[in-house]
């Protein structure tokens, strides 16, 4: 147990604890209104699907204010409560820390899986504490996998409203399949199960410090899953109901530690991303069913404003990160002044966009800060195309919205990778498709 | 009257001979000196083109912004800025070794005021180049932040921001040059001064409703956001 990162009283349990064939990680940060239900669910997957196995379940704590790590000691769950066909022979153990580090959901991770390697756990889960939806199931079919079909990684599949994950669905999931070819519906979905192997590869890593810290961590596990070969696969969970994410939070520095992680392992992955092409299927776990959902309120006008005031002044910057054409087609969109139903930013305009904000980032053309907070008014713009295009669309529609979405994203890599590595494969002097005239 | 004539013609050869002796000489010496730096320069500009391995300096030039401060195009290249920087700086040494060579007061106290004031100037260019740099930094800073959240001017902002760092600066430069530093000094006081005064007016004057308007969506624009489900991720 040389150089471990944990604090001394988590080293202390884990010298107490030994060891444990499965560790369920619960990050947080003043959750005590919602972790004591994922807790007990935790308790219960174990204890209905795992009898057989040590356990612990280790809440990584951000050191929050309102009793969150009192409710995950105090909130056990009664085996006597479960309808059980086999009883439980090993206990489970509940922990909570403080974990060290940069306050982010990354850092309570890095701690988690130190954990689970100091253990010697044979799997391990990560789930939100938010989560009102999360049922004994979910544990089962994020670890089953790993344990019992020698998977690396299991991503979560979820039911989502249309306008749930707009981050996921507009940039993360198209790009990751694009560039790594493996369709992974929820590359930044929070819920993961993972293989010794993996969380030790993950341990390994020096990039602690950065975006991963914070919001950047979910991408930057799958990522590291797909683009180094782990095998991964994918289990339906249901719905995905939680609280709002942090609803005071920025979004532009959630978009700048997200997509900087993307772009950040892009360039990493290079190598790897630039010979593949197309995508595949990776397997899907679970039953899947279909489930109600909250509704969710979006506001496209002020979205679009703030995509036109993005427009009025944020075109300095752009011009740093984007190619003329690429530019003239978004600064004219956004003095779009016609019907909102009838806004649309293109999908090859989207796609190209971003390749080119992925290939600045790379070359550093200006503060990395600067680079990808900018591109907050025209996901915006895009979000705001995505509601009103889909507005009357049903969710196997916008299915496969999002799908054709992604094809352009493949179809469009050989331009990224003209752009990335300077090569004449593509079609460079393709202009970018202008604005479409919509004024009446 | 012939006497007289060949008199003034001898002071006129004898001045001639005079400077020519005087002056000819050091004059060769110094374009010698000066060749011989300029050879030196070339060759030194040469061998640090080839010696230099760029990418380190191209990284910090890209990770600082000093490329797109200079050259948005991302033209600027490390390694041909210094060894540019080494072939001006041999050639200035060169100039002023020239001239030393006339032992002149005129030309010493040039080489003087040179060489004494090269430190302030180098400093002085550095402070330039650096509030130039943090200028943009915290222009470019204003100006994303602002637009993203909604606020009012941002391009004004953006470039108040990036003309009072500079001035910060172009003040501090003058003090370490000791150029005007009283008038460059009352000048910041008086902007300062001024700015701050010129907020004081609009905010508890004529800004008054429009602040409270624009904190009042503020505030219904978070309250708005909390009720939602909207998650990004």
């Amino acid at each position: 147990m040389a150089q471990s990162l944990l604090p001394e009283e988590a080293q202390k349990a884990v010298e107490s604890v030994q060891h444990a064939d499965i560790v369920i990680g619960i990050p947080s940060y003043n959750n005590s209104r919602t972790i004591g239900h994922v807790v007990q669910a935790a308790h219960a997957g174990l204890a209905k699907y795992f009898p057989q196995f040590t356990a612990v379940i280790v809440n990584s704590d951000g050191g929050s204010k309102d009793g969150t790590r009192d409710v995950v000691l105090g909130s056990a769950m009664q085996d006597s409560q479960l309808l059980m066909l086999s009883t439980p022979l090993k206990a489970v153990h509940r922990l909570s820390f403080p974990y060290h580090g940069i306050p982010g959901k990354g850092s309570a991770f890095r701690m988690i899986f130190q954990m689970a390697k100091d253990l010697n756990a044979k799997a391990c889960c990560v789930v939100d504490s938010d989560l009102r939806s999360i049922t004994p199931e979910w544990i089962d079919l994020l670890l089953r996998p790993v344990l019992f079909a020698n998977f690396d990684f299991v991503a979560p599949y979820y039911h989502r409203h249309k306008y749930d994950g707009t981050i996921t669905n507009s940039i993360i999931y198209p790009l990751t399949r694009s560039l790594y070819g493996q369709r992974l519906r929820q590359p930044i979905g929070g819920d993961f199960g993972m293989s010794n192997a993996l969380l030790c590869r993950y341990l390994e890593r020096d990039d602690w410090e950065t975006d991963v810290a914070r919001f950047g961590i979910d991408i930057w596990m799958t990522t590291i899953a797909v683009a180094e070969g782990f095998r991964v696969c994918q289990s339906f969970l249901g719905a995905k109901l939680h609280d709002a994410k942090d609803p005071g939070s920025d979004l532009s520095a959630m978009l700048m530690q997200v997509v900087g992680s993307v772009f950040a392992l892009m360039q990493e992955y290079d190598s790897a991303w630039r010979t593949r092409n197309g995508s595949t299927d990776a397997a899907l776990f679970g039953f899947r069913y279909d489930v109600g959902l909250d509704a969710i309120q979006v506001n496209v006008e002020r979205m679009l404003n703030l995509f036109r005031k993005g427009g009025e002044d944020l075109s300095e910057i752009w011009e740093l990160a984007l190619r003329p054409d690429t530019l003239r087609a978004i600064v004219k969109l956004t003095k779009y002044s016609g019907p909102v139903e009838q806004f649309r930013l293109e999908d090859e305009l989207w796609v190209r966009m971003i390749y080119e904000f992925g290939c600045a980032a790379r070359d550093n053309r200006l503060e990395r800060g600067h680079l990808l907070r900018s591109i907050t008014p025209l996901y915006l713009g895009r979000v705001a195309s995505f509601v009103v295009e889909t507005a009357e669309m049903g969710a196997p529609e916008v299915e496969q919205r999002i799908e054709r979405l992604c094809l352009t994203f493949e179809d469009l890599k050989p331009y990224l990778i003209d752009l990335w590595f300077g090569t004449k494969s593509a079609e460079r002097k393709k202009e970018a498709p202008e604005a479409r005239e919509l004024e009446t | 009257m012939i006497r007289t004539l060949q008199d003034v013609f001898d002071r006129v050869l004898d001045t001639i001979a005079y400077h020519l002796t005087t002056y000819v000489p050091p004059l060769v010496v110094a374009l010698i000196v000066l060749g011989l730096f300029w050879l030196v320069a070339k060759l030194v500009r040469w061998l640090m083109a080839k010696a230099i391995k760029g990418a380190g300096i191209d990284r910090f030039l890209s990770d600082s912004g000093l490329r797109s401060m200079f050259d948005s195009a991302g033209r600027l290249h490390g390694t041909p800025l210094i060894a540019g920087a080494a072939y001006w700086l041999i050639l200035a040494g060169g100039v002023l070794a020239a001239l030393n060579v006339f032992g002149t007061d005129l030309t010493s106290r040039m080489v003087e005021t040179t060489v004494f004031l090269f430190p302030k100037a180098v400093t002085a260019g550095l402070i330039l180049l650096v509030g130039a740099w943090l200028g943009q930094f915290l222009g470019r800073s204003v100006l994303v932040w602002a637009s993203n959240e909604e606020m009012p001017g941002p391009r004004r902002m953006a470039a108040a921001t990036r003309i009072v760092t500079m001035f910060v600066a172009v003040v501090v430069a003058s003090d370490v040059l000791d150029f005007a530093p009283r008038v460059f000094f009352a000048a910041f006081v008086i902007l300062v001064g001024g700015a701050v005064l010129a907020a004081s007016l609009a905010f508890g004057l004529g800004g008054r409703d429009v602040i409270r308007g624009y904190l009042g969506e503020r505030k219904a624009g978070e309250q708005e956001d909390e009720k939602s489900l909207w998650n990004h991720l």
